[in-house]
Formats: structure tokens, sequence, C-alpha cells
């Protein structure tokens, strides 16, 4: 206790210097005091306020894996129940990858919201690759892209195959009307051959890969239904009322687009949300890692100092004595 | 875009409108036949907003908002 009371008389003589800025936790944390009484004590003030950030930002990041769990459970009700919508059509349709058109347009969904991991770089990454594959001569491709954070990518390198940029998607929770204003934007001024639609499929929490979905104009419907293959079945089926079959082939092709861009929004959301869990979770364990050995550091240096003081005391008093 | 001469094409295709957005407006119909409560739970899935803008030559152009929210 008398040391304590010696210890507080020595700080109070003595200015604080601000350190040099610090780059490594692990390096020399310990600024010396200059004090016109000769008394020494090293100064625990910097790790003790860098504790006390890493603190906080561990606090903030729990709490953010929290919110986006409990966004995740809302949303991923909806997903699951939008699935449903497309599955006939790919029954019906087909989903044809491989096929070879002219005029392809990819729709690279993406958050606005960043701290969600590496998601929307796999997004890009995707649609990039695709771009190169579809195009060539007599072949092209363009990007509708979704969200922010894929936007800000594609600005830096592809510029100039950019149609079409949306953003504040999320602004109200995601409903089929929003989906179904955004398809028929695009199906009014986007022309197309086939769409590809590359989104994060969400698996689980831990896995959500890109995946990429084609829905084609009807034209190109018609083409291959000629060709026969998958789409080739679709003659057997009967037609009834006044349509045409190039008419119910248009009208499905429009609903089967916009059904599989609501479904590709609400997975996409789902894996963002999932994917801020986990980046936030390895966050805040590497803040607690952080934190372990900012105490192990000003442990150190807090003993270094009262056995530093405690030996001058000593000493000083020896001194006296002998 | 449009049908073949051969069949009489429905109103709303030659007004110009998709099947998507035909669908979305005798969709918004059938919400607003709800009774309270499930009709404002209903309409609060007709919001939208989203900010939209046109790209050309590499170039954005000034981003247009649309904002549909249901009047009630």
């Amino acid at each position: 206790m008398a040391m304590a009371a010696l210890r507080r008389e020595g700080r109070r003589f003595v200015p604080l210097i601000s350190p040099q800025p610090i780059s490594a936790v692990q390096s020399s944390v310990i600024s010396q005091e200059q004090a016109p009484q000769g008394v020494r004590s090293i100064s625990t003030q910097v790790v003790r306020n860098r504790m006390k950030s890493v603190k906080n930002i561990q606090k903030i990041t729990k709490a953010m894996k929290m919110v986006a769990a409990s966004k995740l459970r809302a949303i991923q009700i909806k997903a699951e129940n939008s699935r449903g919508v497309w599955q006939p059509f790919t029954a019906l349709l087909g989903d044809n990858p491989s096929v070879d058109v002219k005029k392809n347009v990819i729709i690279t969904v993406s958050s606005d919201k960043g701290l969600c991991g590496g998601i929307n770089s796999t997004s890009v990454k995707i649609s990039k690759a695709l771009q190169k594959l579809t195009s060539g001569p007599e072949k092209q491709s363009t990007y509708v892209v979704l969200g922010e954070k894929a936007k800000a990518q594609f600005i830096r390198d592809s510029k100039d195959n950019i149609e079409l940029c949306i953003t504040e998607l999320q602004r109200n929770p995601l409903n089929y009307t929003q989906v179904s204003v955004l398809a028929d934007d695009i199906l009014k001024n986007v022309e197309y051959d086939a769409l590809r639609i590359v989104f994060n499929k969400f698996h689980s929490v831990v896995s959500f890969p890109p995946t990429v979905a084609t829905v084609l104009s009807p034209e190109t419907v018609e083409r291959e239904s000629e060709s026969g293959g998958n789409l080739g079945v679709l003659d057997s089926y009967e037609i009834e009322g006044g349509e045409t079959k190039g008419e119910i082939l248009q009208n499905l092709a429009e609903f089967q687009f916009s059904c599989v861009m609501f479904n590709a929004v609400l997975e996409n959301a789902c894996s963002e949300q999932g994917a801020r869990m986990s980046a936030m979770d390895s966050s805040s364990r590497n803040a607690g890692e952080m934190l372990d050995r900012l105490t192990l550091t000003y442990n150190r240096t807090r003993q270094a100092s009262i056995t530093t003081e405690l030996i001058e005391i000593i000493s000083g008093a020896s001194a006296l004595k002998g | 875009t449009v049908a073949s001469t051969s069949a009489a094409v429905p109103f709303w295709r030659s007004a110009g409108i998709t099947y998507v957005a035909y669908s979305s407006v005798c969709a918004n119909l059938l919400r607003n036949c709800l009774k309270e409560p499930h009709k404002s739970e209903a309409l609060t899935r007709e919001k939208v907003h989203i900010s939209r803008s046109k790209w050309a030559d590499g170039k954005p152009q000034k981003p247009s908002l649309r904002l549909d929210t249901p009047e009630d």
C-alpha cells in the first residue's frame, strides 16, 4: 500500500510524453518519461487505451453478429418459400447455362452494405469470368449491377460494359412488388437473348456458393424448342384458350425472369447476413485474442515498473542504513 | 415483341405492358379487396424503393428514385 502511495506521488511529478506511433502491439509499448525528480516509471497508458478500444470493437462486432443472426432468421423463411416459385419453371423450360446466344446480359446481385466477408467479390469474379466466356465475335455481354458493392468493383475496370445500376434495394424489407418493378424495367429497357443472374445461393450459414441462373428470352426459347432437346417437349403440351404458343412463351419467360430474380435477391440477402455473421464472429474472436496479448503486455510492463520501484526503494533504504 | 397477328393480342400486351407489370396490377387490385387487418399487412408488401441509373458509354446518368408507397 505504501508502494502504491509512493507510486502515485511519483506519477504526479511526471509529465506524460506522448510516445511514438506504435505499429505492432508486441513491439515496445514502453515509453520512458523524464521527470525532474528522477523518478522513473513506465507508462501503461498507451496499452490501456488500446485495450479499451479493442474491447469496444469486440462489443460492437458481437452486437453486429447478433443483429445479422436475427435478420437472417427473418429473411431465410422468405427465401425458402420463394424457391417453390421458380422450380416449376425450371421443370418446364429447363435450365440452359450452355446456351449460345448473341446478346447476353449478366445481372450481378450484391449487397449495398459492407462488412459481409467476400461474397460480393466472388460474385463479381464469377460475373467477369462469365462475361469473358460469353463474349466473342458477334457475341456480346453487358452488365446490370444490383447493389453498391459490385458497382464499386465494376467501375474500376468494366465501366463500358455496364448497362444499368440499381441500388437502395433493401431500404424496405424485400418484397415481390419491388422485384417485379425491377424486372419490368429490365424487360422493357434492356435487350437480351439470355439473362444470366449471378448471386450467392444460400445453402447454410457457412455455405453460400455463387450460382448462375439462366433465363432465356421468348425468341430464344422458341428457337431452342425448335431445335429439339429439353425444350422440344413443349410442343407436346396442349394450349388452351385463344393464345398462341409464342404469346404463352413470352408471358412465361417474363414471369420466369421475375420469379428467378425474386429468389436470387432473397437468397443473396440471406447469404449476405450469413457472411456478415461469420465475418463479425471471426472479428470478435480476433479482437479477443488481441485483448489477451495486450493484457499480457500490460501486466508485464506493470510488474516491471513495480519491480523497478521496489529496487530503487530498497537500494535507497539500504544505502541509508549502510 | 408483339405476338403474331394471327391471334388477338390481350389488351394489356397491346397497351405495352409486360406480363410482370400486368400481374403486379392484378395483385394490387386483389390486395385492395382485403379487409383490415390483413389489408394493411398486405399493403406493406407493396412498398417499393429503388434507385436506378442508366449507363451510357461508361458514364452513369443521374440516378432516378422509384418510390411507390401504397396510399393509406
